[in-house]
């Protein structure tokens, strides 16, 4: 799979897939050993284990930052 | 007398989030038999690089009636919690709104939308509470968290915004239940499409996803989908669906 992330102006690792590329979010997360399942109330995507559910994302304008270095 | 009681930026990333402060705080006020709490909303605000939030940028809002020698109580409690119980680094703020001594309805709506939209300052928020009579406090770090916490307030007073915190539980030997069975839960409104139609109470709703509604026209409404025009039923909407509320 191809690097989906990028390094924002603030340095930080952001997402390039946007807000609803839910495959390669689920993608990333099933391989990532740093997933943590977010609060209920913070759940967007309908497959649990994806990086717009993870408690170690932080939203951004346009798509997401992981915060896990 | 009713208020609205909503709070922001809470949490951080390894801590509980500000939901499960804000249903502390309405148990609290519950346990102590200071008034009865109503459901919590979640209110997206912002996204934007120049605001300070932890991961989501949501503050989180509950209605109460309370007895109004209470008022003082619950206001002094919350804010000790807040300082006690908010995470490191956090700058939580908490917002008080006694609806019926409210000065301008309108004007907080508008901050609670303009806060979806633009940055805005602690000087805006705090002019704005002290313009309109409610209370507004800062408990710890920058104290930022008042922003949210006044936009949340105007927002829940919309009617028209924001997910009820939680799910429902639905105790049924079956997954698909009538409309009128859905609405004798407490918490349960109303039925809807995603179209704003309201569901007759004869009407099946098969539900294959957790159980969540959404505040519209000041009511608890579960949102529901046909995934096929031909399909007797309808659906509970996916946590994608809701997403936008």
């Amino acid at each position: 799979m191809k690097d989906m992330f990028n390094i924002n102006k603030l340095g930080n690792k952001e997402f390039n897939g946007g807000k609803e590329d839910w495959v390669h979010a689920k993608l990333i997360a099933e391989k990532c050993d740093s997933f943590k399942l977010d609060d209920e109330d913070e759940l967007v995507a309908d497959d649990l284990r994806s990086c717009y559910n993870c408690r170690y994302r932080r939203w951004t304008d346009k798509s997401f930052s992981c915060t896990k270095k | 007398m009713q208020i609205l009681l909503c709070i922001d930026d809470t949490d951080n990333i390894e801590s509980a989030g500000t939901g499960e402060l804000a249903e502390s705080i309405a148990k609290t006020i519950e346990e102590k038999g200071w008034g009865k709490c109503y459901g919590i909303t979640r209110h997206q605000l912002l996204i934007h690089e120049d605001i300070p939030y932890t991961s989501h940028n949501s503050s989180m809002c509950f209605k109460a009636d309370i007895k109004s020698e209470y008022l003082r109580k619950i206001i002094e409690f919350s804010s000790n919690f807040l300082l006690k119980e908010s995470a490191t680094g956090s700058d939580p703020g908490l917002c008080v709104v006694v609806v019926d001594k409210l000065l301008d309805r309108q004007k907080l709506i508008d901050f609670g939308y303009k806060a979806k939209k633009c940055v805005l300052t602690k000087d805006e928020a705090y002019k704005l509470a002290n313009d309109l009579n409610l209370h507004l406090s800062e408990h710890g770090g920058t104290g930022q968290g008042i922003i949210g916490a006044l936009a949340g307030v105007g927002l829940r007073l919309t009617g028209n915004n924001g997910r009820f915190k939680g799910k429902h539980k639905i105790n049924a030997d079956h997954s698909i239940l009538s409309v009128k069975e859905l609405c004798s839960y407490p918490g349960i409104d109303i039925v809807k499409s995603l179209d704003g139609e309201i569901i007759n109470a004869s009407e099946m709703v098969l539900l294959s996803e957790k159980v969540k509604t959404v505040l519209l026209e000041d009511k608890s409404v579960l949102l529901v989908y046909k995934k096929n025009d031909n399909d007797g039923f309808w659906n509970n909407c996916t946590k994608q669906q809701l997403r936008s509320y």
